[in-house]
């Protein structure tokens, strides 16, 4: 969906495990424009490395998403670790919510031998998401 | 273990409205064991505070610290420079260094972030489970090595009561464990279930919470 | 054979009588006519009726009240008392004011958790303070001491001494069953002159526990008097199996009320077979009926196992 440019335009943050990217891809951090939003990239070397106070911590900063990319839950590195990911996330949506925030602003994609442009994609699902939510709201207010 | 878990968000929220500048200090001990009041539980908890404050229009600058361990004065002491600018306090620590907390800086408001549950063990991975009571008077030694007073729900002294599932749970909760049903297993592989036959008698409580607040006192250490 | 109470069940027991005892559960309100007209139904019917005290943890009207209103229209109560909501102190001073209106037959029991709240029905108060400062075992020792010592818990001295006819429960069935013959054994050297268990449907199972307990001698120093509650559905039975602890109900009599085309008349055939069947058992003294809300049931049932008129003593 190509959204006018001077609409919203959602900054999705990506935490990508390394491990979800093709063998042929190169690891790549930083920002990658998409259709009607921007993805800023961030590698992991596991998805289980992100804590529920990153994803606070980012939110505050003023994404309006955060798109965590995982390995499959039962193709994961580290066994258990992109599943644990997956259950932290879920805990920080559970904050959210109690502190009458947004939890659809967090979300999470698994995927194998993923291209940059697919991870990309991935983070374009979230912007869809957060877009009708409108920009986070603490843009600007904490530091 | 003592543990602790977070107040409900929107309390939390409601203490600190209207405040302006809020120390938000953690302990590392007991209460970072059990996820409550780590450095990681107040980097979580400040961002989602100062957001949710921040949402409903009453922005709250939060800044933050871990002590070594809140119930010593020696680990506040670096914290006296950063509690004089706030006009408030939270402790994510338990209800003994929240106090001592508090006491340390009796002009500041002063709010707890955890309510502190029991002494428990961590029985595995994001499980907690109740072993003591502090009863003040142990009986371990008779109910092999099980606590009936903290871990039965009804501090039963002589044998389970007609709760007990099929299952071995205890009425409360078929995640509760009957742990009568444990002490007479322990009993029977020990080949001791005569030992559980004799009448308890009443328990003195006086040396527990209910007999008042604990004073205990050690003249040969003493200053 | 020297009475402790002279109570109306303490006696049926002591001519050798096969006792009967029922249930009166107090209204959730100040309703002293409801009492009453319980009391009217069920009059004539039983030894002695149990007034709860607050069960499942639901408050209803006091068990001390309810009893003194059961008493005054000529029925004989048992009061009933948890270790849940009250402390030693608040339980001496209530089983005094007891005798002192003239209450006799007291049944100590734990009581459900203060969570239970009507299982889930009613709100009830899951945030009320568990007292449990003594537990059933030592309430019986108190009431003893109390009766035969004229002592009070901590030993000081009663200015007289309270006749009680001490009541206990047992779950013969509840886990560990090999500790609750035990138990049972605790409760009677702890003061527990009867016995009201748990209720019966697996007769065969229920056999085996009262076995042994017979041959350790204590049917002989306690009256065991089996409970039975009136099943009126194959679905209520099933409720039970699943979800009471200590109740074990066999598959055939669950199928048996299944298929049958008026399941509350075969819940009334089934109730005086079990009768018949527990009575037949070495060291049954009586039985414990239990029609919950809906206790009409019992006017039948009653005369249909032959167990009226009641003994005059
Ligand atoms: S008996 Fe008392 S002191 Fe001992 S473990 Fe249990 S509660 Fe703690
Ligand atoms: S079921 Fe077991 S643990 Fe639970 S209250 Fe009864 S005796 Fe205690």
């Amino acid at each position: 969906m190509a959204a006018p440019a001077n609409k919203f335009q959602p900054r999705i943050t990506v935490l990508y495990c390394r491990q979800c990217l093709a063998a042929d891809a190169q690891p790549f951090e930083g920002r990658r424009p998409g259709q009607g939003f921007a993805a800023q990239l961030v590698l992991l070397p596991c998805s289980s490395k992100m804590q529920v106070h990153n994803l606070m911590r980012i939110l505050e900063k003023g994404a309006d998403g955060l798109q965590l990319v995982a390995c499959p839950d039962n193709a994961c590195q580290h066994l258990v670790g992109s599943m644990r990911a997956g259950k932290r996330l879920a805990y920080a949506q559970g904050l959210l919510q109690q502190a009458g925030l947004e939890p659809e602003r967090l979300g999470l994609a698994r995927g194998q031998g993923l291209s940059l442009e697919s991870i990309t994609e991935m983070a374009g699902q979230r912007a869809e998401a957060v877009r009708p939510l409108g920009p986070n709201p603490l843009k600007g207010v904490s530091s | 273990m003592i543990t602790a878990e977070w107040k409900p968000i929107p309390e939390l929220v409601g203490y600190l409205r209207g405040h302006q500048k809020v120390l938000l200090l953690g302990c590392a001990t007991c209460v970072a064991e059990c996820a409550a009041g780590g450095e990681r539980e107040v980097e979580t908890l400040a961002p989602l505070l100062r957001m949710a404050l921040a949402k409903e229009g009453s922005p709250v600058e939060i800044i933050t610290g871990t002590l070594e361990r809140q119930c010593e004065p020696e680990f506040i002491e670096p914290f006296v420079p950063a509690a004089e600018g706030v006009d408030a306090i939270m402790s994510l620590a338990c209800g003994i260094g929240m106090q001592l907390l508090a006491e340390r800086f009796p002009q500041i408001a002063f709010y707890p972030g955890v309510n502190t549950t029991s002494l428990s063990l961590r029985e595995a991975p994001g499980l907690w489970t109740t072993r003591c009571a502090a009863c003040g008077d142990c009986v371990l030694g008779e109910t092999f090595g099980l606590c009936p007073v903290s871990r039965c729900a009804k501090s039963l002294l002589n044998g389970p009561c007609g709760g007990t599932r099929t299952s071995g749970s205890c009425e409360i909760s078929e995640d509760t464990p009957c742990i009568w049903n444990l002490i007479v297993e322990r009993a029977k592989a020990r080949g001791q279930l005569d030992r559980l036959s004799a009448v308890r008698r009443p328990k003195d409580w006086s040396n527990s919470p209910a007999g008042g607040p604990k004073r205990m006192l050690r003249e040969d250490l003493r200053p | 054979m020297s009475l402790k109470a002279s109570t109306n069940l303490e006696k049926v027991l002591a001519a050798g009588q096969f006792a009967l005892t029922a249930e009166i559960g107090p209204p959730r309100g100040p309703d002293a006519e409801v009492v009453a007209k319980k009391a009217a139904l069920l009059k004539g019917l039983a030894d002695a009726y149990n007034i709860t005290d607050n069960q499942t943890a639901v408050v209803r009207m006091s068990s001390i009240a309810a009893a003194k209103l059961v008493l005054d229209a000529g029925l004989e109560p048992v009061m009933q008392m948890t270790c849940r909501d009250r402390n030693r102190i608040a339980m001496q001073s209530d089983l005094l004011g007891a005798s002192a209106l003239g209450l006799r037959n007291v049944l100590a029991i734990s009581g459900d958790h203060q969570r239970a709240g009507a299982g889930g029905k009613l709100k009830g108060h899951p945030g009320a303070k568990g007292v449990y400062d003594v537990d059933s075992m030592q309430l019986l020792a108190i009431l003893k001491g109390m009766r035969d010592e004229g002592l009070q818990a901590s030993g000081d001295e009663l200015t007289s001494r309270p006749a009680f006819f001490i009541g206990a429960a047992w779950t013969p069935l509840g886990p560990p069953k090999e500790f609750r013959v035990t138990r049972l054994a605790k409760k009677i050297a702890a003061g527990a002159d009867f016995i009201q268990t748990q209720a019966v449907y697996d007769v065969k199972a229920f056999a085996q526990q009262l076995a042994q307990a017979h041959d350790q001698g204590l049917t002989e120093k306690a009256a065991i008097l089996p409970g039975i509650i009136v099943p009126r559905s194959a679905g209520m039975l099933t409720y039970m199996h699943n979800n009471v602890p200590g109740v074990v109900v066999p598959a055939e009599l669950t199928a048996r009320l299944k298929g049958a085309s008026d399941p509350k008349a075969e819940g009334i055939k089934v109730t005086v077979e079990l009768i018949q069947a527990v009575r037949e058992l070495p060291g049954v003294k009586g039985v414990h009926l239990q029609a919950i809300e809906a206790e009409e049931l019992l006017r039948e049932i009653i005369p249909a196992a032959g167990l009226t008129p009641r003994p005059q003593v």
